[in-house]
């Protein structure tokens, strides 16, 4: 991602850098709907999204690098989420969380003037999680998988692999 | 009061006479038509007679708009519509904004969605739609945006004034629960105006309605206000089974009273939770998510939803309840009254927390009955008003529990009310639960395609926020002509940039919290 | 009169305090990536642009607590010689002076909390 200073790159020091990021994702309330319920449910004790090392939500989009798109985006916000999310520096990831956040959810009629369908028409997303609201334990699943696109390996066994 | 309101209207305009109708079938008592240049003479008689402006929407008919006004009271029992018919080519009428507070913001809701242009508004700018809309939306036909308004329609931009500056409390803040924008004139650390900004989450309710049927469009209704969502399935329901005439068995009744006030509590915890993370207490929104969590698996036990619920179905249930749900209901009550005892030794009476609340956002009689507040702040200002006593719907009348009221109306009173009112939930979940009936869940003849008579009616229900108004004007279809719903949050936050005036910033906070909004069904 | 030689661990603690900051800080630059969007560099306002002007005239009563601060600024400066010439109790009446010179002080505090200095009450705009 954008020019760098050192003209080579030592992959023993990407890997560090990357199992060091995976592992302290820290999110920014972007809490717009629904799903933003369902986001809090899974920080707190029962599906602690802590011993991930992400539950250290930061308002400010200055110190977070994980962007949980949770809600739908309609046009009147779309200038803010753009902002929010070119003020975040980088590297930083986006999960779209909720059907509204992936192609405009139960409100995406013919007809319509005011959501847009599906955040990824603004930013790069990088996970999908469906649902209406997703469980917690499928945003958990969603963080998993993140790790997994950031490090390359899985940390945890998936529910394909227990059964 | 029916009699004296019917009276001194008659008295009021000469030529047009108060008719009466039926309350069961309609949701109002009387109904007024009259003329646009005369509505500010009714308005100025209902607010000496004491009412309160509960709900101004527009409705278009093809041939002509007609402006609706419902007017109603807190203590006595009469509600009023009045209506006005305008010219589509050239909608003008007076406002009513001068009389009632609450009239400037439903105003330019209107006017943005019909165009009809209110003489006497201060303040016309766009309320809820994006700056590149270029029609009015809520027109049967697309009716291009006039040159006029086309000025207003990124024209929100505050006059600034000497030695302030404003600072957005923007639609990304972790206190403002969900999307709301205020923009703050700041004086040092008091602030001078609020001015809050809606919008940013408007998902088009009210047009959708008019695309669907009445059951497609009973997932709606959940996401409007997503954690009381039982209380906005309950209110459509038995509105569509009010217009239709469909009468739910006994054995429904009792569980949808029973489901609606089990998420009445699990939306009150909620709320307890968020506002005090809001005032910086960190451990409260830990457990109150722990108890939250016993109710959601309950309800997951019977209607599949842990967040947005869809359970009740035109004439009944879709799903009944059995053994496990009876069982981990008994045990949720008797685990809950011991946890009250711990949110009363972690908060009630913790210094920082009264400190904080008391004297804080004081809400007057007067500013309740003028911008028609409704729900627990009106509770804690001292009107003892509950639509759950008031005008009885599923099951409610039989049931014994008490309205708990305030006193003082600051945010600390409203904490309190909102307190017993958890209390009184579990004891109206025992009584449901230690006297339901046995039966059938579905009523016998529920056609497929619902086709509700030609007529409009306006039922309320009390959600944990408020009173929640539905208006469906039906036309002999299965599918809404239109559907107006009147939000409880709409009209707490009227009062927001009243209270919190010349208040600190942390105190703004601390007000706003106390409100208990929720975003997605102010912008609807 | 002590050597200069005694004062070489305070020279250490700040060779090391100044590479301490700036080391992080030069491998920072050295790996992180670097991209820029259209509003990276705007002020964060909430994901709106701010309007209006910051440069105004503020109100009295942070003028105060300024005051509070200066005062109590000089009085650090003046107990920077007792830190260094303090003997632990060899001589109690050194403790009992340092006590009566912060207390001194402290009345001004508690002047100032008893005026209400630290209570700002609602304003009320016409």
């Amino acid at each position: 991602m954008g020019k760098e200073i050192l003209p080579v790159r030592f992959a023993v020091l990407d890997k560090v850098l990357n199992l060091a990021r995976a592992n302290s994702l820290w999110p920014m309330t972007f809490g717009l709907a629904c799903c933003a319920i369902e986001m809090m449910a899974t920080a707190m004790s029962r599906f602690d999204l802590d011993r991930f090392g992400a539950a250290v939500y930061r308002a400010t989009p200055r110190q977070a690098d994980l962007m949980i798109v949770t809600g739908t985006v309609t046009k009147k916000i779309a200038p803010v989420f753009t902002t929010l999310y070119d003020q975040m520096p980088s590297p930083k990831w986006v999960i779209a969380m909720g059907n509204c956040a992936i192609s405009g959810g139960p409100f995406a009629f013919e007809g319509q003037y005011s959501i847009i369908e599906g955040v990824d028409l603004l930013v790069p997303v990088d996970v999908y999680v469906p649902g209406c609201p997703p469980r917690p334990e499928a945003l958990l699943e969603g963080f998993l998988k993140l790790e997994e696109k950031i490090t390359k390996t899985r940390r945890f066994p998936g529910p394909e692999k227990r059964w | 009061m029916v009699e004296e309101v019917k009276s001194g209207i008659s008295q009021l305009l000469r030529e047009r006479r108060p008719v009466e109708e039926p309350y069961g079938e309609k949701g109002y008592h009387l109904s007024v038509d009259m003329a646009p240049k005369d509505l500010i003479d009714v308005g100025r008689f209902f607010k000496e007679k004491g009412f309160y402006l509960a709900c101004a929407l527009c409705v278009d008919f093809r041939d002509y708009l007609e402006l609706v006004y419902f007017f109603a009271h807190h203590e006595g029992h009469c509600r009023v519509k009045v209506t006005s018919r305008l010219d589509p080519q050239a909608p003008y009428a007076p406002s009513l904004s001068s009389v009632f507070g609450s009239a400037l913001w439903y105003e330019r809701e209107i006017h943005e969605f019909f165009g009809v242009r209110f003489e006497g508004h201060p303040n016309m700018a766009y309320l809820f739609l994006h700056g590149g809309i270029d029609f009015y939306p809520l027109r049967k036909e697309k009716v291009m945006v006039s040159e006029e308004d086309r000025a207003l329609l990124n024209s929100f931009r505050p006059e600034e004034g000497e030695d302030t500056f404003f600072i957005n409390l923007g639609p990304q803040h972790p206190s403002t629960h969900g999307v709301l924008r205020v923009v703050l004139k700041m004086d040092g650390e008091y602030i001078e105006r609020a001015e809050p900004v809606m919008g940013y989450l408007h998902r088009m309710h009210e047009k959708m309605a008019e695309n669907r049927t009445y059951l497609q469009f009973l997932p709606n209704t959940g996401r409007m206000d997503y954690l009381g969502a039982m209380a906005f399935n309950l209110g459509y329901v038995t509105a569509v089974e009010r217009l239709c005439g469909i009468k739910a068995p006994p054995r429904a009744q009792y569980v949808r009273v029973i489901a609606t006030e089990l998420n009445r509590i699990s939306s009150h915890l909620l709320w307890l939770g968020a506002y005090l993370a809001d005032l910086g207490a960190m451990t409260p929104f830990l457990y109150v998510f722990d108890d939250r969590e016993q109710i959601l698996d309950i309800l997951e036990g019977i209607t599949g939803s842990r967040l947005t619920y869809c359970y009740f179905r035109f004439g009944g249930l879709f799903n009944d309840v059995d053994e496990d749900f009876i069982t981990g209901v008994r045990r949720f009550i008797a685990r809950m009254r011991g946890r009250f005892q711990i949110y009363d030794d972690l908060v009630t009476k913790n210094v920082i927390f009264i400190n904080r609340t008391r004297n804080v956002g004081v809400i007057t009689r007067e500013t309740a009955r003028q911008y028609g507040v409704s729900g627990p702040v009106l509770r804690g200002a001292g009107i003892a008003m509950d639509m759950r006593k008031k005008e009885p719907y599923a099951a409610y009348g039989e049931f014994d529990f008490s309205i708990p009221t305030g006193s003082y109306g600051d945010a600390h009173d409203i904490y309190l009310v909102r307190f017993k009112e958890m209390e009184e939930s579990l004891n109206i979940i025992e009584q449901a639960l230690n006297g339901l009936p046995e039966g059938p869940i579905m009523a016998e003849k529920v056609p497929k395609k619902l086709k509700p008579p030609k007529g409009d009616l306006y039922h309320v229900v009390e959600t944990p926020r408020g009173e929640l108004g539905i208006y469906i004007v039906s036309d002999e279809s299965d599918i809404p002509y239109r559907m107006k719903w009147r939000v409880p949050s709409f009209a707490n936050l009227m009062v927001f940039p009243e209270l919190v005036r010349g208040c600190l910033l942390a105190d703004a906070i601390a007000i706003l919290g106390s409100l208990d909004l929720v975003i997605p069904e102010i912008d609807r | 009169m002590r050597s200069i030689n005694e004062f070489s661990p305070v020279l250490l603690f700040i060779v090391v305090a100044v590479i301490f900051t700036i080391v992080p800080i030069f491998i920072a630059y050295l790996i992180a990536p670097r991209t820029k969007g259209r509003k990276t560099l705007e002020t964060y306002e909430c994901g709106i642009e701010p309007f209006g002007s910051a440069w105004i005239r503020y109100s009295i009563t942070y003028y105060i607590y300024a005051l509070i601060f200066i005062a109590f600024d000089v009085d650090v400066l003046y107990l920077f010689p007792v830190a260094v010439s303090y003997t632990h109790g060899d001589r109690w009446w050194e403790f009992v002076a340092l006590i009566v010179f912060v207390s001194l002080l402290a009345l001004a505090i508690i002047y100032a909390w008893g005026k209400g200095v630290f209570r700002w009450e609602r304003k009320y705009f016409p």
